[in-house]
């Protein structure tokens, strides 16, 4: 018997969908009139939807609404009357971790962007009927879009962590150590900043050390995407399954 | 099939519940597991069910420690709890999305159980009542025919005509490959139906016979006025039923609720004639 089965992975998949389908539903509708009413009305402002703007209004309810989802599909795994049933069903853990994520990040994406840009063309007609705004038809394919889904993708990770480490209060806790974790983070990077530049009189209160952080931030970026954006994401991950594993009803 | 060894657990910042626990159960046996309330029945079942991980100690089926909840583990074993939540689903529906993971489950059996529990495939699980929830749970526990079935009070929520339904089918489901693990307090409702007793006290294993054993070395009535013999443990409140060695008396029908009782209150007693019964044997 293998450990690991796409199959399983498919039917893992296709049980949560089932479980949970009307709050996806609700909730993508919510985000389908949310993402319309948002567009109409920037279109009102200034008779255009740029790409910026329209991907603006998505990651506004792509991001939330994810998030939200992920505390969703793992509701079971924290609920004492649900969670012996649920952990008892004969399926691995990296399979129950890749089934979720998939959930909430692969497929949610794809009907979220769909749908949101079926969207974003109906309010790109209704103002070019209402008020003759131009029609710039947002793509799947810009850099705007592109980069919405990379702060998901950043993001989710730690939010689905969050919603299997706590069992009450779970938005709540997980916002709470987010903040931490970003206020530790700004503090480990402020220390790095002096150790590494205290010989040059940085802190001396002189205007160029704004321009030193300018710099330093444009020369670390690199560094920092490489940190932040492709081991942050794998290492929560990591974390996840580990929480899966040490879990007790 | 599924041993336990010497398996110590407590709960955090809490009293051991379970303390040098030994068990081996094995196919073609329906297990009760007695004891009074808090005594750990249902912790011992979570952690043959790789729902608690034991402090000292090891669960394993097959060889598989049940604690690392490997599917080849997980695929053997159905735990139906005694405090559940069913998703808001059709019979039918929670079926389909369920069934899929149980690689012996059979659909008729289960849909022939909702039938005989009275229950329509089509009803929504969320508005049926805690007792017909856990009649779906039942009938899909057993039509998963995993090795071994744990029950945590089954019987809890049922009314009287649906606890027989229950023995009934209970007794119907039971082959050579199958063992089954019922865990309650309310000792009457399994009367009939298991062929072996564990009994918990102070999270200890104080029983662990088959009932064949127990009837050939206990006798359980009302003893005659002109028996001299001294009972091991007697109850007025059972109409003066009494255990007493059995010896050369006919075989009596295991009274369930009594052997608890007498189990719980003389327990020196019923082990050193259960011993001697062993002994005689051998010889």
């Amino acid at each position: 018997m293998k450990e690991f089965s796409l199959l399983r992975v498919g039917q893992f998949i296709r049980r949560d969908i089932t479980i949970y389908k009307s709050t996806f539903v609700v909730g993508l509708l919510v985000g389908v009139v949310l993402v319309f009413l948002f567009c109409a009305l920037n279109m009102m402002w200034d008779q255009q939807l740029s790409m910026d703007e329209f991907f603006g209004v998505f990651g506004l309810i792509y991001i939330p609404m994810g998030v939200l989802f992920t505390f969703v599909i793992f509701k079971e795994f924290n609920n004492t009357s649900a969670n012996q049933l649920y952990l008892t069903i004969p399926i691995s853990i990296p399979e129950r971790l890749i089934a979720k994520w998939l959930t909430v990040t692969v497929i949610y994406t794809v009907v979220y962007s769909v749908l949101a840009v079926m969207t974003g063309i109906l309010a790109l007609l209704f103002g070019v009927v209402i008020r003759g705004v131009d029609f710039d038809v947002p793509s799947l394919f810009s850099i705007q879009y592109w980069n919405v889904l990379k702060v998901y993708f950043l993001v989710q990770p730690l939010f689905l962590v969050g919603a299997i480490a706590f069992r009450k209060n779970r938005i709540g806790k997980t916002l709470l150590s987010l903040g931490i974790l970003v206020l530790g983070f700004m503090l480990f990077n402020f220390f790095l900043f002096g150790i590494f530049n205290h010989d040059y009189g940085l802190f001396s209160g002189d205007p160029i050390v704004s321009e030193a952080f300018d710099a330093t931030s444009l020369y670390f970026s690199s560094l920092g995407r490489w940190f932040y954006g492709i081991l942050l994401g794998p290492l929560l991950l990591i974390v996840a399954y580990f929480k899966m594993k040490e879990k007790e009803v | 099939m599924l041993t336990v060894k010497h398996l110590n657990f407590n709960y955090p910042k809490s009293r051991s519940v379970l303390q040098s626990i030994n068990l081996d159960f094995t196919a073609g046996n329906i297990y009760g597991l007695f004891g009074k309330n808090g005594e750990g029945k249902s912790t011992l079942l979570k952690i043959m069910s790789g729902l608690l991980f034991p402090k000292h100690g090891s669960c394993s089926l097959d060889g598989y420690e049940m604690r690392k909840r490997d599917v080849q583990s997980l695929q053997h074993i159905f735990l139906v709890p005694e405090d559940f939540e069913l998703p808001a689903l059709s019979i039918r529906s929670f079926e389909k999305v369920q069934s899929c993971f149980y690689p012996l489950f059979s659909k008729t059996q289960f849909y022939q159980l909702i039938e005989e529990f009275q229950l329509s495939p089509n009803n929504i699980i969320s508005k049926l009542s805690f007792g017909q929830k856990k009649k779906v749970l039942i009938a899909f526990g057993i039509a998963t025919n995993t090795k071994l079935l744990l029950m945590d009070e089954p019987t809890n929520g049922l009314d009287i005509p649906s606890k027989s339904q229950f023995r009934k089918v209970m007794a119907s489901v039971v082959d050579e490959n199958k063992c089954i693990v019922i865990s309650t307090h309310q000792v009457r409702d399994l009367h009939s139906l298991i062929n072996h007793v564990v009994v918990l006290d102070n999270g200890r294993i104080a029983f662990d016979q088959s009932l064949d054993k127990v009837s050939d070395g206990l006798w359980f009535g009302k003893q005659p006025s002109n028996d001299t013999m001294e009972p091991i443990y007697s109850e007025s409140s059972f109409g003066g039923k009494a255990i007493v060695p059995r010896l050369d008396k006919n075989e009596t029908e295991v009274d369930l609720e009594l052997l608890f009782n007498g189990i719980l209150g003389a327990p020196d007693k019923i082990k050193e004639v259960m011993n001697q019964t062993q002994q005689n044997e051998r010889v």
